[in-house]
């Protein structure tokens, strides 16, 4: 199956999500859609599959324009989607979800419908040791893929649309998921992977388109282009460059001291952040690592052991948590753990401060305090009275920057700090953050780019099942080895899981 | 992207809406019982603001439901949705009635202990729903509507048995409060001194919620509840004193009908002030300003039940259909009557 | 007869036709609940369908006629929770308590000329027991095959735990959410007439009594599952059989404070509910979508 979009355009208000964009799509060839994080990528596919209509434009499928109206029409006509949020409900039984996705669900899906007999059988094929009974919400991250999979196998889908399935998953469960998507590709479907990292281009990509601002800026063949030029049609511009960090010898003295801590999945943790040290963490979601900040923070009890800031104990079990301007706590998802999005940008920057407010609140000072914070840390819009939930996720992230950072605090943790955002704003956080640590802060950075921490942290502790398992130089380790530790494996391990999965697919 | 909070329509346009809408509504529905729109509106405004004696009236209805209104509104302001001001109004008015029946102090003490009995009776009645929330996370909204009816049982228990006046025939209620019990009237209607104590308290939370460092904790955890850590204040304690607060406006309520109004406890006391109170909170967007005169409009419009019986024929209990039609207006008049073509539907 | 014969006797079949009523909304609002919807305003349904179905008894003479008038009653006003939640997009809590107003108000206005008029409802069959009840007890297993087995029932359960999810599958939730909210008034509607035509064969003002506000909480109790709504409806007709029959043996005891029995043990069990819902890492079956109304 080929597919050509031409001049697609979609609006949504007063919003162009997507602007005169040309695509084509081969049978047997795979092609990564990327993009930054609002460049219209999701937008288009959704729009192939029918979750949209285009407001002009011509979707042909095999040389016929034709009109999706629905996913319904979509997964008729041969095209099936994988979605980055699971689309497979938790509380339903995978036959349940696989049921509600057949073109005519049987009348009786019942225990034991005979007509969804079949469905046990592609389950079984297709994603080995998931039983068809069981509810989705108790399959692991890979086993979630290999059923969405299935689900858009069963239909014959031609055309497989794949958004953005490498977000959450370690260097080896997306080494198997690059083969499987080459696979695809040698069964002679047409493959389109929407993404934002360059390594899953280079991984299993033939083609590459990349889009910015609504626009296709470029198709082209992956042998034929370098990655700063991708870089540069992503942006627009050079890649933005952020210092790295310098080196530092001699040893500090510690300035941020985790002894021996456990609080929710996080068990007995040991850690040290001298002053000036960038200390990254890496681990596989629900490792512990959001708990660990969240204990630094205040954000959680502590069920055992201490925190110590600058030799004074910050955080232990049953001692109220009140928040210190001694420490600086970036969280992931902005909008729902640090501001309060109904309220103004001046509340929001005076959130730490309250209890210290007079009684009587004079808002008008509080704007007048605002004004220069907002400039100083490039929020925009720099209004003190706009609502923070109309803020942008990059400057969400800069007003908590402001709010958390201003007062030079002696140690920052950023938890996700950069998820979500696109180059630029990914650039400024850390600007903002390592120099804090060139002025002397203790920083503490759990980060889910495995290269980034690579690239800018000086040491790391890699966290696995709660624990910390190793700490490692940064100048001395791979993404690989990193991967290998947060899923607890050793070398053999790994060698051999990786020809048990080869095995399954031939 | 953008995470966006999608507007709603302006408030003058959300207004004009939400006033045709009931005017449609309640227009249709008096034609559908064979009345002349036109003509009960008029009633209305008539038994309502028409008279010394309308004007009276309607500040006498108004003032239990302003008080309830309060009742619910300050709780509110944290994010509860609280609809038990109906059941903290009855126990306020148990509470007092308990301390008049048992009071052996000086007279001139009498008025204010029986005023702070019902503010306590009602208070602590709010402290069961604010417990159940903080100590085991049960929605205070069902929790709330539930003890509502145990409430008005507790009356009807009351005065059906042990308070139960003697020499009462037919309808049960308890002795008759002593005129050193009862709030004074104002000028020469039913209405009492319980509007002005409500219009000062009324002011009193504008000041506490609108202009103070307290209410602007209140607004920060309403908005996200998970910033107790940023800015040191947990929620449970704000719950309590929410909700023990809006009790004691709602008891205040309830021992001011009983005394001053009715003279004495009976069953039904309330007359649905604790629902119109809501209603009135919510069409206020829990607002002190707003919530005084809208108030005082549902307290016309109820109080013009009587008038529109006696003069146009037309049971009173027509006020509480349109109370109900003017509710659902306003909630329906908020729509984004075209879907939202600025947010991708996902 | 002793204190504890009048108490025994029969207080089953007592139980089941004082629970009749609140299982017919409890199922209707456990399908509501479902589709990811609570609806207050069950209570304002109940009493418009009580008098509804017992003008249509009263104007027919017939009860069946009575039953599904009322029924009808239900599932109109429910229309109204339909649009102001669907359309609107108003807020839930909001909507139910304005719809239960206004079926309050109805039912005050059009039932004033029906007190203390009577009527003749069902005869008692085998075992004292009426037609609506076994028609009760019959929609259990019904309701429950249906939400479970059928792709309906399917499709109901899919959009109640997540309305985007569903959109992708095909599926047009909108329309099963109004579905779902207009079933919710016709079982609920039924309810209601069967306590006006059935249990009492009288019609007072505000008569439910907060049956359906009661329903709502005893849902969630219920766990959303059709199956349970019967034991979570026998509890609360089990207290009232109960303090009728307390009442009668010993009549020390105030009616009044017995009557306080079925809303606190509906109360009780709600908050147990709560508390082992909280500690339940999956929120112990409750539709997705709900979460999202209940955490605030």
């Amino acid at each position: 199956m080929t597919l050509q979009l031409s001049g697609i355009c979609k609006r949504f208000g007063d919003v162009a999500a997507v602007t005169d964009a040309d695509l084509e799509i081969r049978k047997g060839q795979v092609l990564a859609l990327l993009g930054e994080n609002g460049a219209g990528k999701s937008t288009l596919m959704k729009l192939l599959y029918g979750i949209h209509q285009p407001d002009s434009g011509v979707i042909e499928v095999d040389g016929q324009p034709l009109k999706i109206s629905s996913p319904r029409v979509a997964m008729h006509c041969g095209i099936g989607m994988v979605f980055q949020q699971s689309s497979l409900i938790p509380a339903l039984t995978v036959r349940e979800n696989l049921a509600l996705a057949l073109d005519q669900p049987p009348w009786w899906v019942g225990r034991r419908a005979r007509a969804l007999r079949t469905l046990d059988e592609h389950v079984h094929r297709l994603a080995p040791g998931v039983a068809a009974e069981a509810t989705v919400a108790s399959l692991s991250i890979g086993q979630l893929q290999l059923i969405e999979l299935v689900k858009v196998r069963m239909r014959n889908a031609r055309c497989v649309i794949l958004d953005e399935p490498s977000a959450v998953l370690t260097p080896t469960e997306a080494q198997r998921l690059w083969s499987l998507i080459r696979e695809l590709a040698a069964d002679g479907v047409a493959v389109v992977l929407i993404t934002h990292k360059l390594a899953d281009v280079r991984a299993c990509a033939d083609a590459v388109a990349v889009m910015r601002a609504g626009r296709v800026v470029a198709q082209i063949q992956v042998a034929e282009a370098d990655d700063n030029s991708i870089i540069g049609w992503m942006v627009g511009h050079a890649p933005p460059a952020v210092d790295a960090p310098q080196y530092r010898e001699a040893t500090l003295p510690v300035r941020l001291w985790i002894k021996g801590m456990s609080a929710g999945a996080a068990r007995n943790i040991d850690l040290q952040v001298s002053g000036g040290e960038i200390v990254g963490v890496a681990g596989i979601s629900g490792g512990g690592q959001t708990a660990l900040a969240e204990a630094i923070a205040g954000a959680r009890p502590i069920d055992d052991g201490e925190i110590i800031l600058d030799g004074e104990l910050l955080r232990a079990p049953r001692r109220a948590a009140q928040p210190s301007p001694q420490l600086g706590y970036i969280p992931a998802e902005p909008l729902r753990n640090a501001v309060a999005p109904t309220l103004p940008l001046a509340v929001n920057l005076a959130l730490k401060d309250l209890r210290g407010l007079p009684f009587i609140v004079d808002r008008a000072a509080l704007a007048l305090r605002a004004q220069p914070l907002l400039e100083r840390f490039a929020v925009r819009p720099a209004d003190p009275s706009a609502a923070a939930g109309t803020l942008s996720g990059g400057n969400l992230q800069k007003l908590v920057a402001a709010r958390e950072l201003s007062q030079q605090p002696a140690a920052v943790v950023a938890c996700y700090p950069t998820m979500g955002l696109d180059i630029t704003a990914t650039a400024q956080v850390y600007e903002t953050l390592f120099g804090l640590a060139r002025a002397g802060a203790a920083v503490l950075w759990i980060s889910e780019d495995l290269d980034d921490l690579l690239r800018y942290a000086h040491r790391i502790a890699v966290m696995a099942e709660g624990r910390v398992v190793r700490v490692v130089d940064a100048r001395l380790s791979t993404a690989f080895d990193l991967g290998r530790w947060m899923t607890g494996q050793t070398q053999e391990e790994t060698g051999a899981a990786a020809t048990r999965q080869h095995e399954v697919h031939t | 992207m953008s995470p966006a909070a999608v507007a709603a329509p302006g408030p003058f346009v959300h207004t004009l809406r939400a006033l045709l809408l009931f005017g449609a509504m309640a227009s249709g529905f008096f034609l559908l019982i064979g009345h002349h729109p036109g003509a009960i509106f008029i009633e209305i405004a008539n038994a309502s603001a028409g008279s010394g004696y309308a004007i009276g009236e309607t500040l006498l209805r108004a003032t239990p439901i302003l008080l309830c209104a309060l009742a619910t509104l300050v709780p509110a302001r944290l994010g509860l949705i609280s609809v038990g001001a109906e059941g903290q109004l009855y126990l306020g008015a148990i509470c007092g009635t308990g301390v008049m029946l048992a009071w052996t102090g000086p007279q001139g003490l009498l008025l204010p202990s029986v005023l702070l009995g019902g503010m306590v009776g009602g208070s602590m009645w709010a402290m069961v729903p604010a417990l159940l929330r903080t100590a085991a996370g049960v929605n205070e909204t069902i929790s709330t509507l539930m003890l509502n009816y145990v409430a008005a049982l507790a009356v009807t228990w009351l005065v059906y048995g042990p308070w139960k006046n003697p020499q009462s025939q037919g309808w049960p209620a308890t002795v008759e409060f002593p005129g050193a019990a009862r709030l004074a009237n104002l000028a020469d209607s039913r209405a009492h001194a319980g509007l002005l104590l409500a219009l000062g308290l009324a002011a009193l939370l504008y000041f506490l919620l609108d202009r103070t460092r307290w209410g602007l904790e209140l607004d920060v955890l309403r908005s996200n509840p998970r910033l107790e850590h940023v800015t040191g204040r947990r929620i449970a304690p704000q719950v309590l004193l929410t909700m023990g607060i809006g009790g004691m406006l709602a008891g205040l309520a309830g021992i001011a009908e009983a005394s001053a109004v009715q003279g004495r406890l009976q069953s039904d006391l309330s007359q649905g002030a604790g629902l119109s109170g809501f209603l009135v909170a919510w069409l206020a967007g829990n607002r002190v300003g707003r919530t005084v005169w809208m108030s005082l409009l549902i307290g016309g419009l109820l109080a013009s039940g009587d008038g529109l019986q006696m003069n146009a024929r037309v049971p009173s209990s027509v006020t509480l259909v349109v109370q109900g039609l003017l509710f659902v207006a306003v909630l329906g008049a908020g729509a984004r009557w075209l879907p939202d073509r600025r947010k991708p539907r996902d | 007869m002793t204190s504890a014969e009048i108490i025994l006797t029969g207080l089953l079949i007592s139980a089941l036709r004082s629970a009749t009523p609140l299982l017919l909304a409890l199922l209707g609002e456990c399908l509501t609940q479902r589709v990811g919807r609570i609806n207050l305003g069950i209570e304002g349904q109940m009493l418009v369908g009580a008098v509804a179905g017992y003008a249509t008894v009263a104007a027919s003479g017939n009860p069946w006629m009575g039953l599904v008038g009322g029924a009808l009653a239900g599932a109109a006003l429910s229309s109204v929770y339909a649009w102001l939640t669907v359309v609107a997009q108003a807020n839930q809590f909001a909507s139910g308590l304005a719809v239960w107003m206004l079926g309050f108000g109805l039912s005050a206005y059009f039932g004033s000329q029906f007190v203390g008029v009577r009527i003749e409802g069902f005869e008692p069959g085998a075992a004292g027991l009426t037609p609506t009840v076994v028609m009760a007890l019959v929609l259990v297993p019904l309701t429950a095959l249906w939400l479970y087995g059928t792709r309906e029932g399917l499709k109901w359960r899919a959009v109640g735990e997540s309305e985007a999810n569903a959109r992708a599958m095909g599926i047009v939730p909108w329309r099963i959410v109004v579905s779902g909210i207009v079933v919710g008034g016709l079982f609920s509607g039924l309810g209601g007439a069967a306590l006006s035509i059935d249990t009492t064969r009288t019609w007072a003002e505000g008569m439910t009594a907060g049956r359906g506000l009661v329903a709502v909480g005893l849902v969630i109790v219920a766990r959303w599952n059709p199956w349970l709504c019967l034991p979570a409806a026998l509890l609360f007709g089990v207290a009232e059989a109960l303090s009728f029959r307390l009442q009668a043996a010993d009549s020390a005891v105030s009616a009044h404070l017995l009557h306080m029995l079925p809303y606190l043990a509906s109360l009780l069990v709600f908050v147990i509910t709560c508390v082992r819902l909280r500690h339940h890492p999956q929120g112990g079956g409750a539709p997705a979508g709900l979460r999202a109304v209940f955490e605030r």
